[in-house]
């Protein structure tokens, strides 16, 4: 294949961190890297580009001592002319000058001034909004991080707008998109796609997008198929201890998202059964009032109701407050008022939060969070994670081993049981996030963006294990940006919607 | 970049690599340095007045990190859950009483807290020198533990703050775990160690100070004699400020210098314990700062 190769090692105070011996990106094509997070995807992006800093890191390219290597031709060449839109935003963005000045520094003087692909990434938003977005200091709450995001996807592609004409991408112009949905919702997600092959059509280059979005792979293959033999998908995964990249068969993901049934196969027979959860449709949380309808329009407020062996999909567009009506049912927030209901149990603001720790909090229902980084304990192993959970019959050396076994092989879970979480990668995390929760068999499971920072793999087994738990008479309520997976997991009846209801909106029922 | 042998520092043991560890074992050298010396030069009633004045001062050191360890954690554990728990009124009693403790100059409220026990010891309440010892601390702990009472709250607040917390509790992980083994223990001993040096340095400089202040008399009835033998007790004693003074005898004759360190032993001595003392516990303590990122 033309392209270019790499063989990079990268460690930490003597601790291997990345080993890997042929990282390839295919010249002319854009390669979409999978795996999941915190595997090395970024470290190996960034040691390519010369982004590391050879103080902090031990690095070495293609055999050369990385100070040698960022005085290289390859690397000035890149950073010349290529571009890389880092994953965090706000790392990006200089806080002292204005978004709009930052938009025409260094190589992007000579960009358009029209401003054509930042207005074509707002597409749906006031003119007005981008032009005030363009005035503002980047602060970390301002602007938004989709609108950070957008930013620095704008710069990318006027850079390649600015490539001179030619039919082949020059030796150095390499774009790299570090997670560059990580902050979109699928709209603007479709949108930065659509706008990326666009260009790439007109003009070849050479690109590299890092994602653990598998559902990328599904838009790429229905809205841009003409590409398929361009875009070359590639997985990061770690076998048998070792990082290694293979090719990704699109097919592989295609299929098993079309093969997806409504899980829980007491779901039909559950209607008979009384609801394990029940949430009336008005719930008001920090002065905001939402309602739960059933149709996307928002005309319907309906009930939510979790029936045994169910699983009820909850969607809406980011920042609606999703993951705050989860907080508020689990009462982790007690502003506000709801009305709920848990088999026998009524559940309103002034419910006390004793009662919830009594009776609820791991007993009767638990909640996975999104951000393992953050619901973890980073200081424990893994072990410890699972031994302080308040089972009726504490974990022995065999129930952890039986636990562990759902979610990682037998040798990864050796190796990982007695480490810290601090020192898993991303995807490990998550998986121990998920299993913390599963453990404790509670009637309801709610889930907020189970998939996150998944390879294709653990999503798969994490599904296959919902399945299990369903099958035995769990009620699960998910949020989550994976609409394709979840829809056809929830089917339409258990899907529904959150809005956020304006004043001049009437209740119509 | 690191490459092997060029431009590289080279090894220290790793040990020595550790700031903290380096001043500690300086501390250990200093202190054993000095005692050989004084083994050779001070008088032996003066070197056991010495070791006595070093043992007491550092147990009763030792004792106030001990106390403020107790006392912050506890306090710190109260009020949260009187606030969790919606107890406003105690809450904001228990508040008021604290910070009643913190406008109080640290110096003035151990100088009362000394008034007391010179009465109980004037009243032969307090006889044992332990038990005066004990008394001691307690009465510097009382103005101490404030700081560690602020780093509990703190670390909670900051864990309460995150999902951390809510995970946690959601799978039914009893909370006075949570605050306990997950936050104090496991996620803040590097912040609680640093601040135990910290209380180790403040209540050697407070006691030295008081014991000091005590001895060159603000009253007839509290004296040095009263309390057991201490680093600030000993260098209030007319020799040793005889010592100290001497100092000043260099400038007028230079060749007075080397008497010093053989005529004028106690007094430079117990200054220098306490000057040094304090010196290491500060770079241990900023050592840690360092390591932990604190």
């Amino acid at each position: 294949m033309d392209g270019l190769s790499f063989d990079i090692r990268i460690s930490a105070d003597d601790k291997p961190l990345v080993s890997i011996r042929d990282f390839t990106l295919a010249q002319n094509q854009i390669t979409l890297l999978l795996g999941e997070s915190g595997i090395g995807k970024s470290l190996i992006s960034r040691g390519v580009y010369g982004l590391l800093d050879p103080a902090e890191l031990t690095v070495s390219v293609n055999n050369l001592p990385y100070p040698e290597y960022l005085l290289s031709q390859r690397v000035r060449g890149i950073q010349r002319a290529g571009f890389f839109v880092f994953q965090e935003p706000s790392s990006h963005l200089n806080p002292l000058v204005t978004l709009g000045d930052q938009l025409r520094e260094g190589a992007l003087a000579g960009a358009s001034p029209g401003r054509e692909v930042l207005r074509a990434l707002w597409e749906g938003s006031a003119g007005q909004d981008l032009d005030s977005i363009l005035a503002v200091y980047p602060k970390p709450y301002r602007p938004s991080g989709g609108e950070k995001q957008r930013i620095l996807l704008g710069m990318a592609l006027e850079k390649i707008d600015m490539l001179p004409p030619a039919k082949r991408a020059g030796p150095d112009e390499l774009f790299v998109f570090d997670e560059p949905s990580g902050s979109l919702d699928n709209h603007y997600r479709d949108l930065f796609l659509t706008l990326l092959f666009d260009r790439f059509r007109r003009r070849p280059f050479t690109g590299l997008v890092i994602t653990h979005d598998y559902s990328m792979i599904s838009r790429i293959a229905n809205s841009h198929s003409d590409l398929l033999d361009r875009v070359v998908f590639r997985e990061l995964a770690r076998r048998h201890g070792t990082l290694q990249v293979s090719d990704f068969q699109p097919g592989t993901y295609t299929g098993w998202v079309k093969s997806l049934l409504p899980l829980g196969a007491l779901s039909q027979a559950s209607r008979g059964q009384e609801p394990l959860l029940t949430i009336a449709p008005d719930v008001e949380v920090f002065g905001r009032r939402l309602v739960i309808t059933k149709d996307p329009e928002g005309k319907v407020p309906t009930r939510l109701e979790v029936y045994p062996g169910s699983m009820v999909y909850v969607k809406a567009p980011s920042g609606t407050g999703k993951t705050t009506l989860v907080k508020r049912v689990m009462g982790l927030i007690h502003e506000g008022s709801i009305e709920a209901k848990l088999k026998n149990l009524q559940l309103t603001g002034a419910t006390p939060r004793k009662f919830w720790q009594d009776r609820i909090w791991g007993k009767r229902m638990t909640m996975v969070f999104q951000h393992a980084d953050e619901a973890l304990n980073m200081q424990s192993t893994m072990r410890e994670t699972l031994l302080g959970l308040p089972l009726r019959k504490p974990l022995d050396t065999d129930g952890i081993a039986r636990l562990v076994g759902d979610l990682f092989d037998t040798a990864e879970a050796g190796e990982v049981l007695g480490k810290r979480v601090r020192f898993l990668s991303g995807g490990q995390k998550q998986r121990l996030n998920l299993l913390r929760s599963l453990a404790l068999d509670t009637d309801v499971l709610i889930l907020d963006e189970p998939l996150n920072g998944l390879d294709f793999d653990s999503a798969t087994r994490v599904i296959a294990i919902l399945d299990r738990k369903m099958k035995a008479g769990m009620g699960l309520l998910v949020i989550s940006h994976n609409e394709e997976i979840f829809d056809a997991l929830a089917g339409d009846t258990h899907t529904y919607y959150l809005h956020i209801r304006r004043d001049s909106d009437r209740p119509s029922y | 970049m690191k490459t092997e042998g060029e431009g590289t520092a080279p090894a220290r043991p790793r040990l020595f690599a550790r700031k903290e560890t380096r001043w500690i074992f300086l501390w250990l050298g200093g202190i054993a340095v000095l005692w050989g010396w004084d083994l050779l030069f001070l008088n032996p009633p003066a070197f056991a007045l010495v070791r006595t004045a070093l043992f007491n001062s550092l147990l009763a050191s030792v004792l106030v990190v001990v106390f403020s360890m107790a006392l912050g954690w506890a306090s710190g554990l109260a009020l949260y859950y009187l606030e969790e728990r919606g107890k406003r009124n105690i809450h904001l009693a228990v508040t008021f009483v604290l910070n009643l403790l913190r406008s109080l100059p640290q110096i003035v409220g151990i100088l009362l807290g000394y008034v007391l026990l010179t009465f109980l010891i004037v009243q032969d309440v307090l006889r044992s020198p332990f038990l005066q010892l004990v008394s001691m601390s307690a009465v510097v702990s009382l103005f101490v533990f404030l700081e560690v009472t602020d780093l509990i709250r703190e670390r909670i607040a900051y864990y309460r703050s995150l999902d951390f917390f809510d995970a946690m509790i959601c799978c039914g992980i009893p909370e006075r775990r949570i605050i306990n083994v997950e936050i104090l223990r496991k996620n803040s001993l590097a912040h609680l160690v640093h601040k135990a040096v910290a209380v180790f340095g403040m209540a050697i400089f407070l006691q030295c100070s008081i014991d000091f202040i005590i001895s060159v008399g603000l009253s007839t009835d509290m004296s040095s004699t009263n309390f057991p033998a201490t680093l600030g007790s000993l260098l209030a004693r007319m020799d040793s400020k005889q010592d100290i003074l001497a100092i000043s005898m260099v400038f007028s004759d230079i060749s007075y210098w080397s008497s010093l360190f053989f005529r004028h032993l106690q007094g430079l001595n117990i200054a220098f314990m306490i000057m040094f003392t304090l010196a290491c516990t500060y770079n241990v303590a900023n050592g840690l700062v360092r390591r932990y990122h604190l």
